[in-house]
């Protein structure tokens, strides 16, 4: 079973399996024999991984695992490569603006439909009290704008979506 | 006048904290809360919870009448403000005034001189208290380049219209004086539409300190001793500590006096903090006054053994000072730090998110200030900062040993958090030894976010092993193809 992780930015794609006595965590880095035990206080596991024990805290979200350990906090995004596949024909990633961090949209200037050019501006966010114009990435028509005037987004929300160019 | 109901107009860590210190005095207490609000500690605490409305959750936070009117309306016979939202705002005082409600702090007129950089300065001025050397153009144009070289080198040039560091240039010899007026007022008028200069002395590698100060509004001021706030990220506090690293007990003494003296000038009353700008050469000036309890407050409580909000209850009450100055002692040493939904590594942006686990730590000298309630969630309708983690240590390695322990096991999962910063400042060498300055975490940002150890083979086979959907569909594979399992999907 694959599974794409996303460490600090970084992607490593794997696949676990069992061998009757353990899981195997496949990684381009080689395989790693693992086995996780839930013990102690809420969320307490240990982990028993290439040969090393730890203890850590941990607590799964719908896309991303937090996990305490050593007095850090890591993140760790889980992708599905099967969704991502799915997810495809929703377009590349220049079909999008992202938002670069959470905050509120001021002011939209274009609608679905509008045919826009690359560095056109599109809308205005506020975030932490400063305002920033988000452009079109590149020339083509505005498919999709998921917030409104007012509403607040999280950081990486698609803000405007773009019409898939044809290929 | 006795005060037997309190409604506190603020949220979060303070509005938690104001509360407990009440409820220990006997008196039925009320707290604010916006209709889209998490449930927080706050509205655990308090007797009665107010739903508040407005069309943001901060607009509803500064919505005067409906507060005045909540007060009334509950029949609380004081507000206290917290810090932030209305704490420093007259017309807030003026309002709770006129409905016969008390205000926990100073009078409005002491609001409106401090609230007002220019005349605080003045007053302050006046009065003999040290302000850095300045000049400002507006006064007398024609002498303008003469009393700016009278306020020494080097000089900081600033456009009287800006902000944001915009058109300020900094002016180490006397023969480049008026070609950089000349190049600050194009500037200004670029950036502003506003030629208008003023220059004030440059400090070098500064130091934040600011005097706790407590007065009965009758003259009578004392001090709590200073805090150190050096450690800043764009302009606001991180770390705090008492005392401070870089004073001697004769200038702890000076700056403390000073304070108070300033305090005395304005018959203040209740709590407030004088803030100093401290130079490396031991020269400080008056920056500011801030009429309200701070954030960093506890550090003063954790090394003086006083409950500044119930000093400030007393005052209100008009009880007047618990204590002279001799019985206020400054014992071991507190560092607070301020626990933030961010992301230090991406310029400090503010993280949102659930709050899936929640363990704060305990122990010995260890208090948390906490505004945030497992299985909540963060948004970015309010400051970042979600609790203060404050710590007590006989002497200061031993508050910075607690304060890492105690941070490396302050568990929040499920939104990104500064913890981790934290903690590579508390290792900072020049952290441990007291050298530090308000450029300390811009100097130092590369140390302070290096990456750590790698661990990603621990962090991928964690993740893998608690996704429960794979390991269920790795153990419905019949066995004999388990192993291969993945190649094959």
């Amino acid at each position: 079973m694959r599974r794409i992780f996303q460490i600090d930015g970084e992607e490593t794609e794997t696949w676990l399996a069992h061998d009757g006595a353990c899981f195997i965590l496949n990684t381009p880095d080689g395989a790693i024999p693992c086995q996780l035990e839930a013990a102690g206080a809420k969320g307490g596991h240990v982990l028993r991984a290439n040969g090393k024990v730890r203890e850590l805290r941990l607590a799964a979200g719908p896309d991303a695992t937090f996990v305490h350990m050593n007095g850090r906090v890591h993140e760790i995004r889980r992708i599905d490569p099967a969704e991502r596949l799915a997810g495809g024909d929703s377009g590349s990633s220049d079909d999008r603006v992202t938002a670069p961090m959470p905050g509120v949209v001021v002011s939209i200037a274009v609608k679905p439909g509008d045919q826009v050019n690359e560095g056109q501006p599109l809308l205005v966010i506020e975030s932490m009290k400063l305002e920033t114009t988000l452009t079109a990435p590149r020339d083509g028509v505005v498919a999709e704008l998921p917030f409104a005037e007012g509403d607040s987004f999280g950081l990486k929300d698609i803000l405007a979506q773009l019409v898939p160019e044809e290929e | 006048m006795t005060i037997s109901k309190l409604l506190v107009a603020n949220r979060g860590e303070i509005a938690a904290r104001v509360l407990r210190t009440a409820n220990a005095h006997g008196l039925a207490t009320a707290v604010l809360r916006h209709a889209s609000e998490q449930e927080g500690p706050a509205h655990l605490i308090a007797h009665e919870v107010v739903t508040i409305d407005g069309p943001t959750p901060v607009a509803a936070y500064l919505d005067i009448p409906q507060i005045v009117e909540a007060a009334k309306r509950i029949g609380a016979d004081a507000v206290h403000p917290g810090y932030g939202f209305l704490s420093e705002n007259a017309g807030f005082v003026a309002a709770l005034e006129k409905a016969g409600v008390t205000f926990v702090g100073p009078t409005s007129e002491v609001i409106d001189l401090m609230g007002d950089k220019v005349r605080a300065r003045a007053f302050v001025e006046e009065r003999g208290f040290p302000v850095a050397p300045s000049a400002i153009e507006d006064d007398d144009p024609a002498s303008f380049v003469e009393r700016a070289r009278a306020v020494g080198y080097p000089l900081l040039i600033k456009p009287s219209a800006g902000g944001g560091g915009k058109g300020m240039r900094v002016v180490r010899e006397d023969s480049t004086l008026e070609t950089e007026i000349e190049t600050a007022r194009r500037e200004g008028e670029r950036y502003f539409g506003d030629g208008r200069l003023f220059v004030e002395r440059y400090i070098e590698r500064p130091r934040h300190i600011e005097v706790q100060v407590m007065g009965d509004g009758q003259g009578n001021v004392v001090h709590f001793w200073e805090r150190e706030c050096s450690i800043q990220r764009r302009f606001q506090k991180i770390i705090e500590e008492t005392p401070s690293p870089a004073l001697t007990p004769e200038q702890r003494d000076k700056i403390c006096e000073t304070a108070a003296g300033i305090a005395r000038a304005v018959k203040y009353r209740g709590a407030g903090t004088v803030e100093f700008i401290y130079a490396q050469d031991g020269a400080f000036y008056f920056l500011e006054m801030n009429t309200r309890l701070q954030v960093e407050h506890p550090v003063t409580e954790m090394v003086t053994g006083f409950d500044l909000v119930a000093e400030q209850l007393r005052v209100a009450a008009g009880d007047g000072l618990s204590a002279v100055q001799a019985d206020i002692p400054q014992n071991g040493n507190s560092i607070e730090l301020r626990i933030c939904a961010e992301d230090a590594t991406a310029d400090f942006r503010p993280a949102i998110g659930d709050i899936l686990l929640l363990d704060e730590p305990q122990g010995e000298g260890v208090r948390v200030d906490s505004g945030i309630l497992d299985g909540g969630k963060v948004t970015t309708d309010f400051d970042p900062m979600l609790s203060k983690l404050i710590v007590h240590g006989r002497d200061r390695a031993q508050a910075i040993a607690r304060a890492r322990q105690a941070v490396q096991n302050y568990v929040v999962l499920g939104v990104t958090t500064n913890t981790g910063y934290l903690d590579a400042i508390l290792a900072h060498p020049d952290f441990a030894s007291g050298d530090i300055s308000t450029g300390f975490l811009t100097e130092q940002s590369e140390t302070l976010t290096a990456p750590g150890e790698d661990v990603s083979d621990l962090l991928m086979a964690a993740a893998a092993l608690s996704d429960e959907r794979l390991v269920s569909e790795v153990m419905q594979i019949p066995e004999m193809h388990r192993k291969m399992g993945g190649w094959r999907n």
